[in-house]
């Protein structure tokens, strides 16, 4: 008890005035904001697939990337969230991505469905998974960087989450700079490497984000 | 309740304005709100106690994690829940490492199990005839009950030389009591 007294009285001795972190709404629209502007200049500079107007008549295209777009929205928030000890007490907005991700293996299931007859598959495979990576890198560090500065109680969780946004950030970008129409192509070298680089992010989250 | 809630929440926004009178009053209230909350899941107060500060200190760290807007008790356990996890994980893990496998166990079993070629005070005897350093080492660990970080901090050694000796006791112990 006299060491939890002398404990106490050495940190309000070191306390000073500390700013609050930002609230996590603004700390997401700063990060939407950034990866917005990243994605819009690495247009800029790669190009939008020149078929781009036609394809979004096509309803389930559209719907693949609106999920995607949900998914990399819903996972930035829930990174944000997740790095705060008591999820900010927004338990059930912190863990809205995996329903975004959910209905977006959804959609993508009903897209492999309608693809008939299936669409040719490009000649090329990896290169794909490698531009994404090289793609999220960028957003990956800085979403890191980011939570490091607070104090994740659910670092596994949130390294995962924190790596899918990023890694969305890549997929998006590669869907709409990439003319593939093939959905076999897109699910085995786009979307599958982007969920398993989260599961990566388990043990990235652990050795990052502890504290 | 509510009342203590908003005292706690008032502490905590001025402890984030420098008032460290508020701040030492917020972290008083907050180790006697988890002291039964830690009492309740561990067996004995040293580790109550220890495991006390280090949340204290984790709230300190994350302080800035608070804005004050929000009920402070929720976020408080957070942190506690937090640490308990992390020291049960730590402290089973341990633990383990310990265990004595069956298999190893069978080995060295007298064929006789009823009648024991030694007694607690014969391995009490041995155990006082090792180096003073290893004797100490068993005693905190096997007779009060400390885990080998807590021995370590105890006797200003590392982890992993409580380990090492507390190994090199046992082979010793061991050559003893099977001679």
């Amino acid at each position: 008890m006299a060491n939890i007294d002398e404990l106490v009285a050495k940190l309000a001795q070191d306390a000073s005035a500390v700013k609050p972190a930002p609230h996590p709404f603004m700390l997401s629209l700063r990060w939407l904001g950034a990866a917005a502007i990243y994605l819009a200049v690495s247009f800029v500079v790669f190009g939008l697939r020149p078929d781009l107007a036609e394809k979004f008549h096509n309803p389930w295209f559209v719907a693949e990337i609106a999920t995607l777009l949900g998914l990399f929205v819903a996972t930035s928030v829930s990174a944000v969230l997740l790095a705060f000890p008591d999820l900010h007490q927004k338990r059930a907005l912190a863990l809205a991505s995996a329903w975004m991700l959910a209905l977006f293996l959804l959609i993508l299931f009903f897209a492999w469905r309608s693809d008939t007859p299936p669409a040719p598959l490009p000649v090329h495979d990896i290169e794909c998974t490698l531009g994404i990576t090289m793609m999220a890198l960028l957003p990956a560090m800085w979403i890191f960087y980011s939570m490091r500065k607070y104090a994740s109680t659910h670092y596994r969780l949130a390294g995962g989450v924190a790596l899918l946004s990023a890694f969305s950030v890549g997929a998006l970008w590669l869907r709409l700079h990439e003319q593939t129409d093939s959905i076999v192509h897109v699910v085995e070298w786009h979307y599958l490497p982007m969920i398993a680089i989260g599961l990566i992010g388990l043990w990235l989250g652990k050795v990052m984000l502890k504290w | 309740m509510t009342d203590q809630n908003d005292k706690l929440e008032k502490l905590m926004k001025q402890s984030l304005n420098g008032d460290q009178r508020a701040y030492a009053a917020l972290l008083q209230e907050t180790s006697r709100l988890l002291r039964p909350f830690l009492s309740r899941r561990l067996s004995f107060s040293n580790e109550v106690d220890d495991l006390l500060q280090e949340i204290l200190v984790s709230i300190h760290k994350a302080r800035h994690t608070y804005d004050g807007n929000r009920p402070y008790k929720p976020w408080a356990y957070a942190i506690a829940r937090f640490r308990l996890q992390d020291y049960l994980r730590a402290h089973y893990s341990d633990q383990l490492r310990h265990a004595v496998d069956f298999d190893e166990l069978e080995e060295s079993l007298p064929e006789n199990v009823t009648e024991a070629g030694f007694s607690y005070e014969s391995i009490s005897a041995e155990v006082n005839k090792l180096p003073e350093k290893q004797a100490n080492i068993l005693q905190l660990m096997h007779q009060e009950g400390y885990t080998a970080r807590e021995v370590a901090e105890k006797m200003g050694m590392n982890e992993s030389a409580v380990k090492v000796a507390a190994h090199r006791a046992y082979k010793i112990l061991r050559g003893k009591l099977e001679r």
